[in-house]
């Protein structure tokens, strides 16, 4: 497939462009995570098989690293005294992933390549996908900068708006299990 | 002759239950979270119900007389007229415990379960690690598959007594008769105020579980 020029907040290169940009995995708290160059045009390019399967083992990882912060987090929140030491670090994991999330989904990484729970209409309707991992995102980041401010009040309807993104974007991009 | 074999509160939980199994079912699949979780809780509601009912009921509900050993199974396969008391046979008892403890283990399994995204976790999820409300899940999906087998063999039995015994089972738990043959003891009923009493008490500890069951909630 030829080279196509998209937003990145859409779609982003294969792990061979990795090298090009090293300081975007800094504040990645796994790693094991693709560049990210965020409100900036950047060449698309689909990935080969190998490649693919490399980032879509990757992006499960990171997606359960992003579930088992926010269970954590909800968790806290509901106790009857709920400790900021255990919710800032689970907001700033989520923070840390969120802005990727896009590049985790460049075309040539869905159901027909390997097994995955990403659903194809992700590839049928990017602007769509784009948008809710955009509004992931803004959540994300909100609710880590209340998590910061130690507003509980805040924090916890940080974590409802979060939650809500987190839904609107599986519903109709993530398959069942089984 | 038909007399009285299932009294009204065997048949509304029998109903009752079939029905929130099928809803928790479709709520889990294709509904909200937040349904299927009230169903669960529908569901141990009627499971406290039942084994209230199972020791302060009508004779044909009360475990005492319808739960029995090996030896008294073996005896009914035997000889199908050995048993003298309506209601249960010693071999559908066998049914009734298995789905009974069955559905008690999911509806358990619920209660600690987190979902996927943890957006929506059982009332007593947060009384045992994040890890084991993720196992709990997993159990819980699969669980499902052997309530599923033991309705399916009930369904069969149903079918093999409507065939090839002449009895007709699904229209006695609708209408709550049957026709003995001469010489089976037909029910003792028992107070309506009783089951007035076992369903306020099955009300409350669903309550008391909901809340998280204090004090032991975090």
């Amino acid at each position: 497939m030829r080279n196509v020029v998209l937003a990145a907040a859409v779609l982003l290169a294969g792990c061979g462009q990795s090298a090009e940009n090293p300081a975007a995995n800094a504040d990645t708290p796994s790693g094991q995570v693709l560049p990210i160059r965020d409100n900036a045009a950047v060449l698309v390019r689909t990935p080969n098989k190998a490649q693919a399967l490399k980032l879509m083992h990757d992006r499960h990882e990171n997606m359960e690293q992003i579930g088992k912060a926010f269970k954590t987090a909800g968790r806290e929140l509901k106790a009857s005294a709920p400790s900021l030491a255990v919710v800032r670090p689970s907001a700033a994991t989520i923070a840390g992933f969120a802005p990727k999330v896009p590049s985790w989904f460049p075309p040539g990484t869905g159901p027909n390549v390997g097994k995955t729970m990403a659903k194809a209409e992700i590839w049928q309707k990017p602007a769509d996908f784009a948008a809710k991992a955009k509004a992931f995102r803004g959540a994300a980041l909100a609710f880590n900068a209340a998590a910061k401010s130690g507003d509980m009040a805040a924090i916890k309807a940080g974590f409802g708006d979060l939650g809500k993104t987190c839904k609107a974007c599986h519903d109709p991009y993530r398959a069942e299990k089984h | 002759m038909k007399q009285p074999v299932w009294d009204l509160p065997t048949r509304l939980f029998h109903w009752l239950l079939t029905a929130l199994i099928a809803f928790s079912w479709w709520s889990a699949r294709f509904g909200d979270t937040d349904w299927h979780i009230w169903s669960g809780i529908g569901i141990l509601t009627l499971l406290i119900f039942r084994l209230l009912w199972g020791f302060f009921g009508s004779s044909t509900a009360r475990f005492a007389n319808f739960v029995r050993g090996p030896r008294a199974v073996r005896a009914f396969l035997r000889d199908w007229t050995s048993w003298r008391l309506a209601g249960h046979t010693p071999l559908g008892a066998l049914s009734i415990v298995a789905m009974l403890g069955a559905v008690s283990v999911q509806v358990g399994l619920g209660l600690i379960a987190t979902d996927e995204d943890g957006l929506n976790e059982g009332p007593l999820a947060r009384l045992v690690s994040l890890d084991a409300s993720e196992t709990a899940r997993d159990i819980h999906e699969y669980w499902f598959y052997v309530v599923l087998a033991l309705i399916v063999l009930h369904i069969g039995a149903i079918i093999y007594y409507k065939l090839f015994r002449g009895q007709k089972l699904l229209k006695g738990m609708i209408t709550g008769r049957i026709a003995l043959a001469p010489g089976v003891e037909p029910m003792r009923p028992a107070k309506w105020w009783v089951a007035v009493l076992c369903l306020a008490a099955a009300f409350s500890v669903a309550r008391w579980v909901v809340a998280g069951a204090p004090p032991f909630s975090p």
